[in-house]
């Protein structure tokens, strides 16, 4: 179960999609009435997950190999689809917004969960409790 | 980390820029009743700083609105023409009112989120106590 720590390395991922989450809420917040503006988003992490995990792609586990160090995050903010538009051109809905912001958050909380949980067992393996 | 301190900094530009419209709109309202004001309106700007994606606000430069001075008779007034009228301001208190309204609310809105970003960035440090 401890050979790799992966359960680790994924809630940091997760936590990691939910602060790059969270710039991008409160980028559209703050533009909500610039003109001209659209709203951005990323992809939910469990796509990012899925398609980082299918990717079939050499991961670089040291610091002499050379494949995959230029693989893409998946965290590449793209603007919005479907969302109607302003007069002026702006896309945000701060209600969307709202509900993403909470979204984020539970997002977070729950990857720092897992990250302390699994803290504790491992802890508590090595007998400081 | 960075994520965290960009989202700060966006939404602190965010709350910068609803104050500066809030204070174009009580500098209308306060001039409402001065002759040949017009209202001052501003538009915001998205502004990328560097080579990251971060997109702060900003508000762009101030203009003024170019429909046409209310026409006010009153024959008694210094300023008066011959056919006893003097230009008033363009200033509409309804339009100005619903303006700091909608500013109030983004304002919050932006505030919710630093809030949330402060909230967020503390739970992670907390993980290193102990």
């Amino acid at each position: 179960m401890f050979e790799k720590l992966d359960i680790f390395r994924m809630s940091h991922a997760m936590a990691t999609h939910a602060g790059a989450r969270q710039a991008l809420v409160a980028q559209n917040m703050a533009n909500a009435d610039t003109p001209g503006y659209g709203a951005q988003d990323i992809a939910p992490f469990q796509e990012v997950f899925e398609a980082r995990r299918s990717a079939a792609v050499p991961r670089a586990t040291r610091e002499g190999h050379l494949m995959g160090q230029d693989m893409p995050s998946g965290l590449e903010p793209s603007e919005r689809e479907g969302m109607q538009r302003d007069p002026n051109g702006n896309s945000v809905a701060l209600e969307t917004e709202m509900l993403n912001a909470v979204e984020v958050k539970r997002q977070h909380d729950r990857a720092i969960a897992i990250y302390r949980s699994s803290l504790n067992q491992l802890r508590t393996a090595l007998g400081r409790g | 980390m960075s994520d965290f301190a960009n989202s700060l900094s966006v939404s602190a530009s965010g709350l910068r820029a609803q104050s500066q419209r809030l204070v174009h709109v009580s500098e209308n309202i306060a001039n409402a009743d001065t002759p040949g004001y017009r209202r001052k309106t501003v538009a915001f700007e998205t502004e990328f700083k560097g080579a990251g994606a971060q997109g702060t606000v900003a508000p762009g430069p101030v203009q003024l609105d170019r429909r046409e001075l209310a026409k006010v008779y009153d024959p008694g007034h210094p300023l008066a023409d011959e056919t006893g009228q003097y230009d008033g301001s363009n200033v509409d208190l309804i339009i100005e009112i619903a303006d700091a309204r909608e500013a109030q609310r983004s304002y919050e809105a932006n505030l919710k989120m630093f809030e949330q970003a402060r909230q967020m960035s503390s739970r992670l440090m907390e993980l290193l106590r102990k």
